[in-house]
């Protein structure tokens, strides 16, 4: 399962980071795949994305919302919250895990040999912060004179952003050069105590700061495809609570919205006290049989 | 299907056809056609 779920995270950060001629074409792939967006934090004004960033389109929706000319619909970004609440209710966090290509950065980090320490577990509560202040009420509230507002978590935080779309564009376009400053140093500096952090923190950004994670989370006791505990097969060997990136206890709660179902806890597990299943309607409970009487 | 996630399903798709329907398609296209000048630090 581990060696299967690398290659789907390879093909999938590679297939959808493979607009190739940006050298010699545009500066970033400008094709029709542009309006379906990615469902991990992958920046689009990286010049090989193909698609579009869920977190950044909807900052942007947001961010318009006030701006709307007289006489056309408003667009609140329903369309991404539609796609992602849709791809939550039917495997949760499962894309952190799988389909994530930061998620993914992070994972090749973890696998650098040095001291490893375990995530503060009140820290993990900081996302949902995240989620509500830089992508959904900044945008929305600090508008301009035009009522034209700003996406701050890409703004200010965003090392998705800074890594694939940054860097290779500064680096492929030297005319940015010019213009760089403060938020430029800002989130390189936060890049770096990112990958310093990811190095010794299993998945840090993703328990901690990720505004998609924290949303995909609200889905895990809910979402079709779930984590199942099948309580008589565990002995409590507490394997699966080490083999967890996010410091998960599959036996105490496998519906935690902090798993990423990357399942390595159904590798760990020699028992099969865990499996990965569809959750199914709850049948009525059957009525015991009455006592036998002479 | 579990009914809360049946339901959540209907609502969702229908938050995507209706964000389709307004036109959010095409904001969504011209905003991945162009470089993200928040997301480079610039601006």
């Amino acid at each position: 399962m581990v060696t299967f779920r690398w290659l789907i995270q390879t093909f999938v950060t590679l297939g959808t980071n493979s607009y190739l001629l940006f050298p010699f074409g545009s500066v970033i792939y400008q094709g029709p795949l542009k309006a379906v967006c990615h469902p991990g934090l992958n920046c689009y004004s990286c010049p090989a994305a193909l698609l579009s960033c869920p977190v950044g389109a909807m900052q942007n929706f947001l961010a318009s919302l006030r701006f709307t000319s007289p006489g056309t619909w408003p667009r609140p970004g329903v369309i991404v919250l539609g796609y992602l609440g849709f791809i939550g209710t039917l495997v949760g966090r499962l894309p952190c895990g799988w389909l994530c290509p930061f998620g993914f950065i992070q994972d090749l980090l973890f696998k650098i040999p040095c001291r490893k320490f375990t995530l503060w577990p009140p820290l993990r509560w900081v996302k949902y912060g995240v989620l509500v202040v830089f992508v959904v009420l900044l945008p929305l509230l600090l508008v301009d004179a035009y009522g034209l507002g700003q996406p701050w978590f890409c703004k200010l935080i965003c090392p998705s952003g800074t890594l694939l779309g940054a860097l290779p564009l500064v680096l492929v376009k030297p005319t940015l050069w010019q213009t760089l400053g403060f938020f430029f140093w800002n989130k390189i500096a936060i890049l770096i105590i990112l990958i310093v952090l990811a190095t010794v923190i299993s998945r840090f950004f993703c328990r901690v700061l990720c505004p998609l994670g924290a949303f995909y989370g609200l889905f895990n006791r809910v979402s079709l495809a779930h984590l199942e505990f099948i309580e008589g097969n565990c002995v409590e060997c507490q394997a699966c609570v080490r083999a967890c990136p996010t410091g998960v206890k599959p036996l105490l709660d496998p519906y935690n919205s902090e798993c990423i179902l990357c399942l390595k806890c159904l590798d760990a597990c020699h028992f099969r006290a865990l499996d990965f299943s569809l959750r199914r309607y709850p049948r009525p409970a059957k009525e015991p049989y009455p006592p036998h009487t002479a | 299907m579990p009914k809360k996630a049946m339901w959540l399903v209907i609502i969702f798709t229908l938050l995507f056809i209706l964000g389709v329907n307004a036109g959010e398609l095409d904001f969504l296209m011209n905003l991945g056609n162009t470089i993200c000048l928040s997301c480079i630090g610039v601006g």
